[in-house]
């Protein structure tokens, strides 16, 4: 088992090293030829479209003006602002959620893991516009009225959790067995063994699969429109329909969720990097 | 009778007519076996014999088919809270040392004293802190278990082991994992350990360690006790031609 620890934590060759062997002369030829030919192609699509759009009228100035106004840029920054309220607060929701289902995936009790296992595969399942109807539509009329933040909250933490659950479950059962052993042979009980020696690892293990999960939450708070919840996407919806700028306004609002994700994709790099660092001899 | 319970008194660990089965495989045959206080028993056979196993259902992280293991006049429940005090009595050292690698040398020895019997964090720390210094790593507290060397690491696991103030400490194959220069290290803390009166159950296969430490060697296979008696009998005339096999190939 410490061997397979060691070669954990001395992995410093990408996933790419060792699928490909270096290439020699040859390959490298035909690597850069094949690098030119795609990025002309590339370059040639872009400049197509963006013909389009001139000839469609899109690149016409009063579309994109709206950018110079301050309150364009208060108003999205309004948006984005609910954006992660809504993205946080469905994160750590669906976490505690999928806490709660993955300890009854692990249990001992066939009830709890046929209990856990349904509701897994039903959250995994079923679209999360579903579940936003859900709550938009059908709790209502049994009297459960909710914020609009909560309607938006609560659906799409429910559609993440069952797969935060399984992430949860597979970092626990790649924590060596040993630990498992070592904490009982102490006479450690199950409760504290599992938080103060198991969890801490198989948390550390799949932070990065978490910050994923993390990117597809915020990703579905654009369903915010549903429930009229004022996240980037509900205004940008208002200024698109104010100014009749169907595309520069999801043109930017697109870059402004494609630097979040980035960034949280960053921090999952880093994140897997100190890892397997701190693994190290 | 008055015997047979002054015997039992002094047994520190007692297995009467153990069986275990890994599905149809038989993999410990009626044991019966038991260990006096401060008496150190070291099991030595083929891989495969049922020695690690049989250390392991010493504290329960193996079941047990059939058979009755006793702590210190204490039959081993089978779960729960008892199950788990019992373990807290009994130290184990493992083959791949088991440290807990998110925490430092030191949380790691501290970590069962503070959460087992409830030691204030001051005074486990400062236990913890001399028993580092007993095994000769006092150095390396504040560092995590990967930055040690395996035979540093084992010695901090025997740390841990000590900081439960055990009635008796298992090692299963706690040298197998090491490179040979580290074992010495390792052999030598547990030298010092049965010469202060350690009682302890040793799976090893370090034949010289046993000749001059154990006070009494058992000899397994396929899952039996073949031969049981003081190192210098058992290793100068074994009885059994599967012990003189063995002991004829090292």
């Amino acid at each position: 088992m410490m061997r397979e620890e060691n070669k954990r934590g001395s992995r410093t060759t990408s996933i790419i090293d060792v699928l490909y062997e270096a290439p020699g002369p040859k390959a490298r030829r035909k690597i850069r030829a094949a690098t030119i030919v795609s990025m002309a192609v590339l370059l040639c699509l872009l400049v197509l479209i963006i013909l389009q759009f001139y000839k469609n009228g899109q690149l016409d100035p009063r579309y994109w003006s709206i950018f110079l106004r301050k309150t364009t840029w208060t108003f999205l920054g309004e948006g984005l602002l609910g954006t992660v309220k809504a993205a946080l607060g469905a994160s750590l929701v669906s976490f505690g959620i999928a806490m709660l289902l993955m300890l009854w995936r692990i249990s001992s009790r066939k009830i709890l893991r046929g209990i856990s296992v349904t509701l897994i595969e039903f959250t995994r399942g079923i679209p999360t516009l579903l579940f936003i109807y859900f709550f938009f539509l059908l709790a209502p009329q049994f009297g459960l009225k909710l914020p609009a933040y909560w309607k938006i909250t609560l659906p799409v933490a429910i559609s993440a959790c069952g797969v935060v659950a399984e992430v949860l479950r597979s970092g626990v059962q790649s924590v060596p067995r040993g630990q498992w052993e070592a904490a009982m042979s102490l006479g450690m009980r199950w409760g504290s063994m599992f938080f103060k020696v198991i969890f801490p690892q198989a948390f550390r293990y799949v932070i990065p699969a978490l910050i994923s999960e993390i990117v597809i939450v915020l990703k579905d708070t654009t369903f915010a429109y549903v429930v009229n919840y004022a996240d980037m996407m509900q205004n940008a919806r208002v200024l698109i329909s104010n100014y009749d700028a169907l595309l520069s306004v999801h043109l930017v609002v697109a870059v402004i969720y494609i630097l979040i994700n980035y960034v949280l994709n960053k921090i999952s790099v880093a994140a897997a990097d100190g890892r397997n660092g701190k693994g190290k001899r | 009778m008055k015997q047979t319970q002054n015997e039992s008194h002094t047994a520190v660990i007692e297995l009467r007519h153990v069986d275990k089965f890994f599905g149809s495989l038989h993999v410990l045959k009626d044991i019966s076996l038991s260990v006096q206080k401060g008496e150190v028993l070291v099991i030595i056979g083929p891989s495969g014999s049922g020695k690690s196993t049989l250390c392991r259902t010493i504290n329960r992280l193996e079941g047990i088919d059939a058979g009755e293991i006793i702590i210190d006049g204490v039959p081993m429940p089978e779960e729960g809270k008892e199950l788990a005090n019992l373990r807290a009595q009994i130290g184990m050292v493992f083959q791949s040392f088991n440290l807990f690698s998110h925490r430092t040398i030191l949380d790691n020895v501290c970590l069962a004293p503070m959460d087992v019997l409830k030691v204030p964090r001051k005074e486990a720390r400062e236990k913890a802190l001399s028993l580092l210094e007993r095994v000769g790593v006092q150095d390396q507290a504040h560092k995590v278990p990967a930055q040690l060397s395996g035979g540093q690491q084992q010695r901090v696991a025997i740390a841990r082991a000590l900081a439960m103030n055990p009635k008796a400490i298992l090692f299963d194959e706690p040298t197998s994992a090491l490179d040979p220069e580290m074992i010495g290290e390792v052999l030598d803390v547990m030298t010092e350990l049965a010469r202060e009166g350690m009682t302890m159950v040793i799976v090893t296969h370090e034949m010289n360690f046993a000749k001059n430490v154990a006070d009494r060697v058992i000899f397994m296979d396929a899952g039996s006790i073949l031969e049981e008696g003081k190192p210098e009998d058992f290793f100068a005339a074994p009885k059994t031609q599967r012990a003189r096999d063995f002991l004829g190939k090292l």
